[in-house]
């Protein structure tokens, strides 16, 4: 009887050691492998398909070198929570990983990457890449984390039939906020039936509503969130006020959609899907990136997107010098703080981003090239009509200050847009409550700044 | 062997597979949540886990959010559990009862494909069927209704979809109850002239006093942690709408990487749970659990 | 007042029948159109489910565009996408529900048959805890798998889902190893038979559908949990279907609405045939009698 019971205590035993040992499988040569992490999700298989290639390029010319990949098939957020997870374990801490520009200051600052400047140091390519581009990963010590893959801009998609309708003379290109305002009140006059302008703003788009809505306008002003001088987030400014009028103008004349269909979480796909394809839509402030939809293995396959649509640059705020605004996001290769060999773990980014990988994977993913040399070629700038247009904003492109508490910022600049566009608050108590929000969130009075 | 022997083996014994595996893969991970909850440590952003005693839960004192939460998650409880599955529970076993298996079977087998269907597929339906082209607007279009009712009405959007999704579990309880109840006590009372609802009241609930009471705290528990439902349909919007404390939680924990602050909300959430069960214990007097 | 409480024959039940559902009148006809709203009401959300399944570049919309086809489940039915990660759920909830299980019955047996203060609180203690969303466990239990590179384990995996649908396995159980006499037990103890042999040979034998039941449940729960394979699992061939139905969510945020009412479908099958297949093999045996008490 005593035995029985000795035995199930055992064999639970058993099974848990057992299980144990299943999981240390990869116990061999730990030194001369080499981990990757990285985004595989739904469409976005480019970088899974690429570092296959790169996996075996990378152990030819580095013999005794494993390389070893490990994606993360999740959503932004839950990538994110996954690999976070990932960093804060030594043992489970992958040695490269696709950060999001979003990221890599927290993640700088959290201890999970390692300043690669001696490194890029040696490397001839790294002076191939714009100013802006190696700015991506510096953090504020000045030390740079990461190489850039590609970037996205954004502009105003808009529909010349349906200006041609309104009687607006094409190509459109208006020179500050009020030539679209005039624009986009033409077209509700004469085009009715038609979305005349979407910005993404609320809560409900998330990121989308801060980056391509709210960061578009307010970084056309003079003002900023952050200021680098003094390192303090910018909580009061007439740049920011500005920018509310301008969300609260276009909602309360209905210029923009209702705001039961712009909160809607799934509203991207909607505008992309459905509205600019059928017509409905005809000025979208939106991405680089939308043109992936509407090829023939997208969501919603439509060739002749590029003769429906045209672009045009995003005007700053009265045309002031440089004419035009753009937000870039992007996606960096980082080396983590915990990898044994960093040299292995850096020469497996500068493989996977050499030029011909670089340009075949910017193709590929539709991402905007930050390599002068890849965005001059003929192959990349001939892969998508749109292209050239979009890469030359990354002259003029701004990057978002991308630090710990940015989450918590953006989220009380979402909050703002979605109280003056529903009509809840005016746009001087939802910039009071963004105040507030903004202190609270950024730690402290000394951590903050009113602009003028 | 005696029994005696037998019985303290048993008592021992019996439980170590059990113990085991909470032990070793519960019981850990717990405190060290119940600790972190008095720490300030983030998922990202920060490398320091420094203890700062109460300072999470006086954050949380207040945090305006996190009440809008709390009297979020109280109303979903009650609207959905307590209101929702248990009277419509218990509504559909009684109006079941004695009906033939051809109704039998088509109505608690519509009402517990509702329950199996795994969490996100709930959500994505609730949210097409609400959506301004879904199925319900295509059917108020006719009398001139529609609108996106995730939008004007979140709360309620989510309490219906929960009482979907959760009413096959206590239908089955009251079932299971109802079968129990001796017909001949019915049937004494219907002699003495009780109508249907006296009955009710008199005879049938008080007898299946015990099992309201347990399931009352089952779906409870259940609800209050309930995240994946509301996640999918609303993310928690329009702004905070329907930000009930298991949103905002992973909000605070995911999002912002305050996991101190996030796990602090988790025990509020687990002593409310104890409450609203003491609470139950008490009110329906069952003497003895 | 008090009837005589003897064995009821049919025919009295039938009266009972009567009295608390009645057979003719109007309240009849109440109680008919009571459960017809109710079975449209529970019917209505699979509309769009259904529709959009079989529609070519479905929206959201619920239109019926007349123009039906099975690309949308051609297109998901290949092994990455469906085959693969519906055989992982069902490893994974089967392993789960089968070691709940065994567990479960070894625990409620103490709880059931020698009721003591000691077995009273664990009880209670570990039935709140299921009052604590699973988020907020999840970091610290990663970081222990990774410690001791769990992760990516499926059997690893399997036990703590296990740990964590103990608490309610175990509270079912008991109630339904309340429901078999220990008196059918001491006939065997006073022949010398131990507590394990009377559980296996006695008790248990009784308690199959209520086995099931608990079987059924844990595999149900387990087979939507999408949170806690994605963080313990590494590689992508080891996520079950409750994980990769979020790859219809593309990208920025476009999601593909045709296939993935496919997928949703093909995904809620198994565990719906599952319920009705037991049902049906045990009738109404099937059913939460003695599972839920107190």
């Amino acid at each position: 009887m005593r035995n029985r019971i000795v035995l199930a205590a055992l064999s639970a035993l058993t099974v848990v050691a057992a299980t144990a040992g299943c999981g240390s499988s990869s116990g061999d040569a730990k030194s001369k492998t080499v981990t990757i992490a990285y985004q595989k999700f739904g469409a976005f298989i480019q970088l899974d398909q690429q570092l296959k290639d790169v996996k075996a390029e990378y152990e030819k010319a580095h013999p005794g070198y494993t390389v070893n990949l490990q994606p993360i098939e999740a959503a932004e957020n839950d990538y994110y929570t996954k690999l976070s997870l990932m960093n804060r374990s030594p043992k489970s801490a992958p040695d490269v990983m696709y950060e999001d520009t979003f990221l890599v200051n927290t993640d700088i600052q959290a201890g999970f990457l390692a300043p690669i400047d001696d490194y890029l140091k040696n490397w001839p390519d790294w002076s191939q890449f714009t100013d802006a581009a190696k700015n991506a990963a510096k953090a504020q010590d000045g030390k740079t984390y990461g190489v850039p893959m590609g970037t996205d801009t954004r502009a105003l998609w808009y529909n010349p039939a349906l200006f041609k309708k309104a009687g607006i003379p094409v190509p459109w290109q208006p020179t500050n906020w009020n030539d679209i305002l005039t624009a986009a009140r033409t077209i509700k006059q004469k085009v009715p039936g038609v979305t005349p302008l979407n910005v993404y703003s609320g809560k409900g788009a998330g990121e989308g509503a801060t980056m391509q809505g709210f960061e578009m306008l307010l970084y056309g002003t003079k003002n900023t969130l952050y200021d680098d001088a003094s390192k303090k987030w910018v909580v009061s400014s007439p740049g920011f006020n500005d920018s509310l009028n301008f969300i609260k103008t276009i909602f309360d004349e209905k210029l923009a959609p209702k705001p039961q269909d712009a909160l809607d979480p799934n509203w991207a796909t909607t505008v992309s899907t459905q509205l600019l394809p059928q017509n409905k839509l005809a000025i979208d402030l939106d991405g680089s990136w939308i043109n992936q939809t509407w090829v023939s293995t997208g969501q919603k396959p439509w060739p002749e997107w590029s003769k429906v649509l045209a672009t045009a640059a995003m005007p700053t705020q009265n045309g002031e010098a440089p004419g035009k605004i753009s937000m870039s996001g992007g996606w960096v290769l980082s080396v983590g703080s915990h990898a044994k060999d960093k040299k292995a773990a850096f020469d497996l980014v500068t493989t996977m981003l050499n030029r011909e990988n670089t340009l075949k994977y910017d193709i590929g993913a539709s991402q905007i090239a930050e390599r002068n040399d890849v965005a001059n070629d003929p192959r990349y700038l001939n892969s998508n009509p749109t292209l050239k247009f979009f890469t030359d904003l990354v002259q003029v492109t701004k990057f978002r200050p991308a630090y710990p508490v940015y989450p918590q910022i953006s989220d009380a600049v979402q909050v703002a847009m979605e109280s003056v566009m529903t009509g809840q608050a005016q746009p001087d108590a939802a910039a009071k409550t963004f105040a507030d929000q903004a202190r609270t969130a950024a730690g402290g009075d000394d951590k903050v700044m009113t602009a003028q | 062997m005696t029994t005696a022997t037998a019985s303290r083996a048993a008592r021992f014994g019996a439980y170590v597979p059990a113990l085991l595996l909470l032990g070793v893969f519960f019981a850990g991970p717990l405190l060290w949540s119940v600790y972190s909850a008095f720490t300030n440590v983030a998922l990202t952003g920060s490398s320091s886990i420094d203890f700062v005693g109460l300072a999470n839960f006086r954050t949380m004192f207040h945090d305006r959010q996190f009440w809008n939460s709390l009297w979020l998650t109280l109303l979903f409880v009650v609207g959905s559990a307590v209101i929702g599955q248990n009277t419509l529970g218990l509504l559909i076993a009684l109006l079941l009862k004695g009906r033939g298996k051809l109704a039998r079977a088509l109505v608690s087998g519509l009402v517990i494909a509702a329950w199996t269907v795994p969490e996100t597929v709930a959500g994505f339906c609730w949210y097409s069927f609400l959506h301004t082209d879904g199925t319900l607007n295509a059917i108020l279009h006719r009398v001139g209704f529609s609108q996106n009712w995730l939008y004007t009405t979140p709360m309620l959007a989510v309490i219906l979809a929960n009482v979907w999704r959760g009413t096959a579990f206590s239908m089955l309880v009251y079932q299971a109850a109802l079968n129990d109840v001796p017909p001949e006590l019915h049937e004494a009372a219907s002699v003495d002239g009780a109508s249907a609802w006296q009955r009710l009241r008199r005879v049938t609930l008080p007898l299946i006093r015990r099992s309201i009471v347990t399931n009352l705290m089952l779906i409870t528990l259940q609800t209050l942690a309930a995240f994946g439902l509301i996640y999918v349909m609303t993310k928690g919007g329009p702004g905070t709408k329907s930000s009930t404390t298991p949103i905002y939680m992973y909000q605070e924990s995911f999002q912002f990487y305050k996991l101190g602050y996030g796990t602090a909300m988790a025990l509020v959430l687990l002593v409310i749970g104890a409450i609203f069960s003491l609470i139950y214990v008490r009110l329906i007097k069952v003497d003895d659990l | 007042m008090s009837a005589p409480v003897v064995a009821v024959s049919s025919r009295e039940r039938t009266i009972a029948a009567d009295l608390t559902s009645p057979r003719r009148g109007p309240s009849r006809i109440a109680v008919w159109i009571a459960l017809v709203i109710i079975a449209i009401a529970f019917f209505l959300p699979f509309v769009w489910l259904i529709i959009a399944s079989i529609q070519p570049g479905a929206a959201l919309s619920a239109h019926i565009s007349w123009h039906f086809s099975a690309r949308n489940f051609k297109d998901v039915l290949n092994a990455d996408t469906v085959y693969r990660p519906m055989l992982n759920s069902f490893i994974i909830s089967a392993g789960t529900a089968l070691i709940t299980v065994a567990a479960a019955v070894l625990a409620a047996y103490p709880l059931s048959r020698y009721r003591s203060r000691f077995g009273r609180i664990l009880m209670y203690s570990i039935l709140f805890s299921t009052g604590l969303p699973i988020t907020a466990v999840m970091v610290p239990v990663y970081t222990m798998y990774s410690q001791f590179e769990l992760t990516d384990s499926v059997p690893a995996l399997i036990l703590f889902m296990a740990a964590s649908s103990l608490p309610f396995a175990i509270w079912m159980m008991k109630n339904f190893m309340d429901g078999v006499p220990v008196s059918l037990e001491e006939a065997a103890w006073t022949d010398g038979a131990g507590w394990l042999r009377s559980l296996t040979r006695i008790v248990l034998p009784l308690m199959v559908p209520g086995l099931t039941v608990v079987f059924v449940f844990t595999f149900v729960l387990q087979w939507g949990n999408f949170f806690v394979p994605f963080i313990l699992l590494q590689a992508p061939e080891s996520q079950p279907a409750s994980v990769t139905i979020y790859t219809f969510f593309s990208n920025y945020g476009q999601v593909a609405y045709g296939q993935l009412a496919a997928f949703a479908i093909l995904y809620t099958a198994p565990v719906v045939l599952l319920y009705s297949a037991m049902s049906r093999v045990f009738g109404g045996a099937f059913s939460l009698t003695g599972a839920v008490k107190g």
